[in-house]
């Protein structure tokens, strides 16, 4: 399974990558930005994308949306340090399948990928 | 009314509005939980997580937060409207439980369980009590707000800095509950 990471901190893709890794993924990509993950995207084709729904420039909501354009089979788990529920209700109208809050923890992240991997 | 029965009583709320996420977290009804973390990002997590989504049979839990962070931080970060947040402080104020008073902290909290059958605690800042308190006192305070946890099919989570407490301690604190493993990569 493909999975990607969208968020602008280096630290925390690293973070995500390595819990990823400890719980049974190998195959991801990252991305800092909207065009960054827009690109490796369409590059990749993730099968699951961790998107941070605050980035420099074009929202997460904004980059679900146009990455569900691309490929509307594709899962999307939208992420955020606080929980602002207009913005969840937002990425979830979206088409985001789920929410995590970070930083993230091996049993949440577990969790969403039982829930969401085929 | 004393100042004892006047502060110890949590509003009845109606509970969070759902968002529609899954829940995350296998927590058990009836059980309490000890996280060994520092700072206590998973519990608050699992707490928000179970305040804000429905169990397997459509049913909300209705929670109950004591923290070391003031009440209006934990509601801003974590999106939370109606669920009843104490502060943990020697300040005098409303929604203010003080440290040294392991009585109404008690009062409150197995108040809460009663009033909530199925409800859900998150008690942060145990070593905040600790510091004010002989650990004894503390651990008796748990231990009697966990009996009535398993009488009604409520929760309680406690996460704890493994750092504040030697092995014996942790081992008493632990004895009653479930542990829960938390681990995270390190930055």
């Amino acid at each position: 399974m493909k999975i990607l990471v969208v968020d602008d901190s280096e630290a925390f893709r690293k973070v995500m990558i390595e819990l990823l890794v400890r719980v049974g993924f190998h195959d991801i990509t990252e991305a800092k930005d909207y065009d960054e993950g827009m690109q490796v995207f369409r590059k990749e084709k993730p099968d699951i994308s961790f998107v941070d729904m605050i980035l420099p420039g074009k929202s997460g909501v904004e980059l679900t949306k146009s990455m569900l354009s691309v490929n509307h089979a594709t899962k999307i788990i939208a992420m955020s340090s606080i929980i602002n529920k207009k913005m969840i209700r937002e990425a979830l109208e979206a088409g985001a399948k789920d929410f995590l809050l970070k930083p993230t923890n091996e049993i949440a992240l577990n969790a969403v990928l039982t829930m969401w991997s085929d | 009314m004393g100042l004892f029965s006047r502060k110890a009583r949590a509003p009845k709320a109606d509970g969070e509005k759902g968002l529609g996420i899954t829940r995350k977290y296998n927590i058990a009804p009836g059980h309490s939980y000890v996280i060994e973390e520092s700072p206590p990002d998973i519990s608050f997590d699992a707490f928000v997580n179970i305040v804000s989504t429905v169990d397997t049979g459509g049913k909300k839990s209705i929670g109950l937060a004591v923290s070391r962070q003031h009440s209006d931080l934990i509601r801003q970060k974590y999106g939370l409207e109606t669920t009843s947040i104490y502060w943990l402080a020697t300040r005098a104020g409303q929604d203010v439980i003080s440290p040294t008073n392991l009585g109404i902290l008690t009062h409150t909290l197995v108040q809460f369980v009663e009033d909530n059958p199925g409800g859900i605690i998150l008690l942060d800042g145990i070593e905040y009590l600790v510091s004010n308190n002989d650990f004894n006192k503390v651990l008796r305070t748990i231990d009697q707000v966990n009996d009535h946890i398993s009488q009604s099919q409520a929760i309680m989570i406690i996460p704890v800095d493994p750092r504040a407490f030697d092995q014996k301690e942790l081992a008493l604190l632990e004895r009653n509950m479930e542990k829960m493993a938390a681990s995270r990569p390190k930055k």
